[in-house]
């Protein structure tokens, strides 16, 4: 089952796992996870597109390395942000982090 | 022996497909975290060899280098860093953990019913240019821009690393 | 305006209705501050007044139907409320009563009222009393009827409350208004039935559709009722007859003119004017008459017990105003007529005599009257004595003809009970005055056992002696030894005469009026009415019975009155001194005062008042209090949502773009 909507469908439990990650863990770094598990839902998509509809293979895997790219910092940052806050609060619980409460 | 070679097609694409679902239910569910980064190894290994399948050897490579090798490692550094959260063990809520996966599974309906019910009808025209060369060529003629602009992020995230993890290291210490 | 001048009639009639509004302005507009020139301007307003009644009696007197000046005042659809000038033979004759009593009431008030402070008022509500009254005896629609029936009872209101210092008086007054104004409620509920039912107010219309049957019977009864109910505040009938004894603490001459002579007969006056109407429905004439009767019979009581002179004559008034509406309601037009227009005269005439007493003595007690030396007061005596046997109804005064017209008019009816009531209430009526009159003339002898108030009083008569002679008085024995708070040094003369004056002619009004009965049954009724001839003036064996029983009642009861009060050695104790419970009874108004305090108080305020406070706390605060906490409440809730926990934030997000896309795509 060579398909466009096979690949789609893959990409689209992909994607709801990790939001399922990121909606419900409570450890900073499992949330970066998931994101990352989204992106690479994301990237599959682009990628089916490219097989399957575009005109120009290498557009999409242009976009599909843009995207990579775009993860790859995210994570950076995220990872270094994630290490700020543990060394604020001591520990990597989003659950801690509510001082914007109203 | 086509359809020994079509079949095993087939059932390779399953198994990876395989794979990569069950490194994301690893990567999500268990709740040690080294579980969950291994999961994410094998999940993103797994899209690898999707790429492979939708016929980019290119992309399947780069994302083994980039995503296994540079951010799940990126992650296990930082695990390494932090306090390990099964020291603390704060019990699970029901609520949230419901009204997380109700939010995620309308989602997904919603994605996956887009995707069904809309007609996609390929392009006219079709090139079947799959080279590295053509990917080179675009890159630094047609789409500078896009690779000017993904050096520039690149710079900016290595700067706001350095500046996000080393002030407050300052600050602690 | 020239057509005001065109006709002497209508320029009679707006002179005779309009000139005392006009002085009332001027009074109390310009000359607030000089009482001489307001009392002058209010009385050559009456005076005009009188002279354009009589004028207008004179000139409209043989005209054969009604006269009627009209204008269409409101307009609405094809209802037309008019506005004008109604003038047929009960119209002139009352017009030519009222302003012959306010003429006479005013030029009094010149002696009574000299050197109150407050005389321009007097003078202004005065003349704001003649214009209203002499409006709405002339009406031709019942709407303009009402509105003047209104200011009526704003003037009787204003002037009960004249000396309005006196906690007391403005009481009277507030309590005079709401009851009149609690019977004008049923009244004007009659006028809007009748509006919707009938949808003309014309008085003419009214009572010639009710002759000719044009209305149907229930609507006539149901307004007939209601409208009653305005004759019931206005006339001081039974249950709404308290406010009339209170409304004694006005000056006397107001008693004299609004509460016995004209206000309260205006109730009476709309009865008969109305007259084809309410006879048009059995039900309301049986009412009205069990009403009358029951106000005649519990007033007459009242009389008996009170010491106070002005509440004598008060209670008698109402009595008098029940005995007017039972030969009105039993069918009567002209004996209820002819007895208000003798009443009017000897009542006020009463009145102003106990004036002048209360003015000698400043005390309204007749007891105190009596010793002070009352009887030597020789015009308002005689005048009094001649008012009391016309109220007696004795032979030849007014009030012997017109009672005798009542009686024979309820010995018509078929229950012979109320002719039995009013032969009693005659009875009751002439103890009462004679008691009056001999506690008056023969006042108790000064006992001995108190010989210091003997000694006092003794010297108080000595001192009117010494300065009667002093007095270059008129020579009538009359004495005025009032203490110094008037100065009456350049105008004494003057005050007595203008007191005697209007007296000396109600009593000669009240001893010649009832020769005129036959010319007066045949200006109002005209000559061979139907229904009236065989009640009145025939000369049946019946009629002399009723003649000899009536007479004797009236002498029965002033020979009792006699026989307790007034022969030597009397021991001025009436017989119901030795029946306690009763006297206390009839003392307290037959505590109809006590059970509408008690009603007010439970049924107002316990009930409808409380029921809206209620309403007004729970449901109205209580609304807007809950609206303000449902507000505060799910604010609280929304505030949840702001926990600063990420993931909620995210989760928010992620479903509503889910089920955006899905709305979208279902």
């Amino acid at each position: 089952m060579n398909t466009l909507s096979t690949y789609l469908i893959v990409a689209a439990i992909l994607f709801g796992l990790g939001l399922l990650g990121v909606l419900q863990r409570r450890n900073l770094v499992g949330m970066l996870i998931s994101i990352e598990l989204m992106l690479n839902g994301a990237n599959i998509n682009f990628m089916a597109f490219n097989r399957f509809l575009a005109p120009e293979p290498a557009v999409g895997q242009i976009i599909t390395l843009f995207v990579m790219g775009l993860a790859a910092a995210e994570a950076a940052i995220g990872l270094s942000i994630i290490l700020a806050l543990f060394r604020k609060l001591r520990s990597i619980n989003v659950e801690r982090a509510q001082q914007m409460r109203g | 022996m086509n359809f020994m070679t079509e079949a095993l097609a087939q059932a390779a694409f399953w198994v990876v497909v395989g794979l990569t679902l069950a490194g994301a239910v690893i990567a999500v569910f268990p709740r040690n975290i080294v579980y969950n980064v291994l999961g994410l190894v094998l999940a993103l290994t797994g899209v690898a060899g999707l790429y492979v399948f939708l016929g980019s050897m290119f992309i399947g490579l780069m994302q083994l280098l980039i995503y296994v090798g540079a951010v799940c490692v990126a992650i296990v550094f930082a695990i390494m860093l932090s306090r390990p959260l099964h020291l603390e063990v704060p019990e699970r809520r029901l609520p949230k953990v419901l009204m997380a996966s109700i939010a995620s599974f309308i989602f997904m309906v919603a994605i996956i019913g887009v995707n069904l019910r809309t007609a996609w009808k390929p392009a006219v025209e079709r090139s079947t240019d799959w080279s590295v060369v053509t990917i080179g060529e675009l890159l630094l003629t047609r789409y500078d821009l896009v690779f000017e602009v993904i050096s520039l992020i690149l710079l900016v995230a290595i700067l706001g690393a350095i500046v996000t993890a080393g002030f407050s290291r300052r600050l602690s210490s | 305006m020239s057509w005001l001048f065109k006709d002497p009639v209508l320029l009679a009639a707006v002179l005779c209705t309009w000139l005392p509004f006009l002085s009332m302005a001027i009074i109390l507009i310009f000359t607030r501050h000089k009482p001489q020139l307001s009392s002058y301007i209010s009385i050559g307003a009456v005076t005009t007044s009188l002279i354009c009644a009589l004028f207008l009696l004179v000139k409209l007197a043989h005209v054969g139907g009604p006269v009627e000046y009209k204008t269409a005042w409101l307009v609405a659809d094809d209802i037309i409320v008019p506005f004008g000038y109604l003038f047929d033979s009960l119209s002139l004759l009352m017009l030519l009563i009222v302003a012959t009593i306010s003429f006479l009431v005013q030029v009094y008030s010149l002696g009574y009222m000299a050197g109150d402070p407050g005389f321009s008022r007097y003078y202004a509500f005065q003349s704001l009393f003649a214009w209203a009254m002499m409006d709405m005896v002339i009406a031709p629609g019942m709407l303009q009827l009402y509105i003047f029936w209104e200011l009526v009872g704003l003037a009787s209101y204003l002037l009960i409350g004249f000396y309005y210092e006196k906690w007391s008086a403005g009481q009277a007054g507030k309590k005079a208004f709401v009851m009149t104004r609690l019977g004008d409620i049923g009244f004007f509920l009659g006028l809007i039935l009748l509006v919707l039912g009938f949808g003309d107010l014309g008085i003419i219309s009214m009572n010639e559709a009710a002759q000719a049957h044009a209305i149907p019977g229930y609507l006539i009864t149901a307004s007939a009722l209601l409208i009653f109910c305005g004759v019931i505040g206005k006339s001081a009938q039974f249950p709404l007859l308290t406010w009339l004894p209170d409304a004694m603490e006005g000056p006397t001459p107001v008693s004299a003119l609004l509460h016995s002579a004209t206000m309260v007969a205006a109730g009476v006056y709309m009865f008969s004017r109305i007259f084809p109407f309410f006879a048009a429905s059995p039900t309301a004439m049986a009412i009205a008459l069990a009403i009358g009767t029951i106000t005649m019979l519990l007033s007459s009581t009242m009389a008996m017990v009170t010491f106070d002179i002005k509440q004598v004559w008060a209670y008698s008034t109402v009595s008098q105003l029940g005995f007017m509406v039972m030969g009105l309601a039993a069918g009567g037009y002209f004996a209820g007529v002819f007895h208000l227009t003798t009443h009017a005269g000897f009542k006020a005439l009463l009145f102003l005599c106990s004036g002048v007493f209360i003015h000698e003595y400043h005390s309204n007690d007749m007891r105190d009257i009596g010793k002070g030396g009352g009887r030597n007061l020789k015009i308002p005596m005689i005048c009094m004595t001649v008012g009391a046997l016309a109220l007696s109804g004795v032979f030849p005064f007014s009030g012997f003809f017109s009672k005798e017209a009542i009686m024979g008019v309820l010995a018509a009816q078929p229950n012979k009970i109320w002719l039995l009531a009013g032969l009693l209430g005659a009875l009751m009526t002439a103890y009462y005055s004679f008691r009056l009159i001999f506690m008056i003339l023969f006042p108790k002898k000064i006992d001995q056992a108190a010989p210091h108030d003997a000694v006092h009083y003794h010297q108080e008569k000595d001192d009117k002696i010494r300065i009667d002679h002093e007095h270059d008085a008129a020579g009538h024995g009359a004495s005025h030894g009032h203490g110094s708070s008037h100065d009456h040094e350049e105008g004494h003369g003057n005050v007595f005469w203008y007191m005697a004056w209007p007296l000396i002619i109600l009593a000669t009004i009240t001893l010649f009026l009832g020769l005129f009965q036959s010319s007066l049954q045949g200006f109002l009724v005209g000559h061979g009415a139907e229904g009236h001839a065989a009640a009145e003036g025939g000369h049946g064996a019946g009629h002399y019975a009723l003649l000899i029983a009536a007479v004797s009642m009236g002498l029965v009861g002033i020979i009792w009155a006699y026989l307790e009060f007034g022969r030597k050695g009397a021991s001025q104790e009436g017989f119901l001194a030795r029946l306690p419970r009763i006297e206390a009874l009839f003392a307290n108004r037959w505590y109809i005062d006590h059970f509408l305090r008690r009603f007010l108080d439970r049924a107002i305020y316990g009930g409808l008042t409380s029921v809206f406070t209620r309403n007004d706390r729970r449901v109205i605060d209580g609304g807007i209090d809950g609206f303000c906490l449902f507000t505060i409440g799910s604010g609280r809730l929304f505030s949840f949502l702001q926990s600063g926990m990420l993931q909620y934030n995210l989760l928010v997000m992620i479903a509503t773009v889910g089920l955006v896309v899905l709305y979208f795509m279902v």
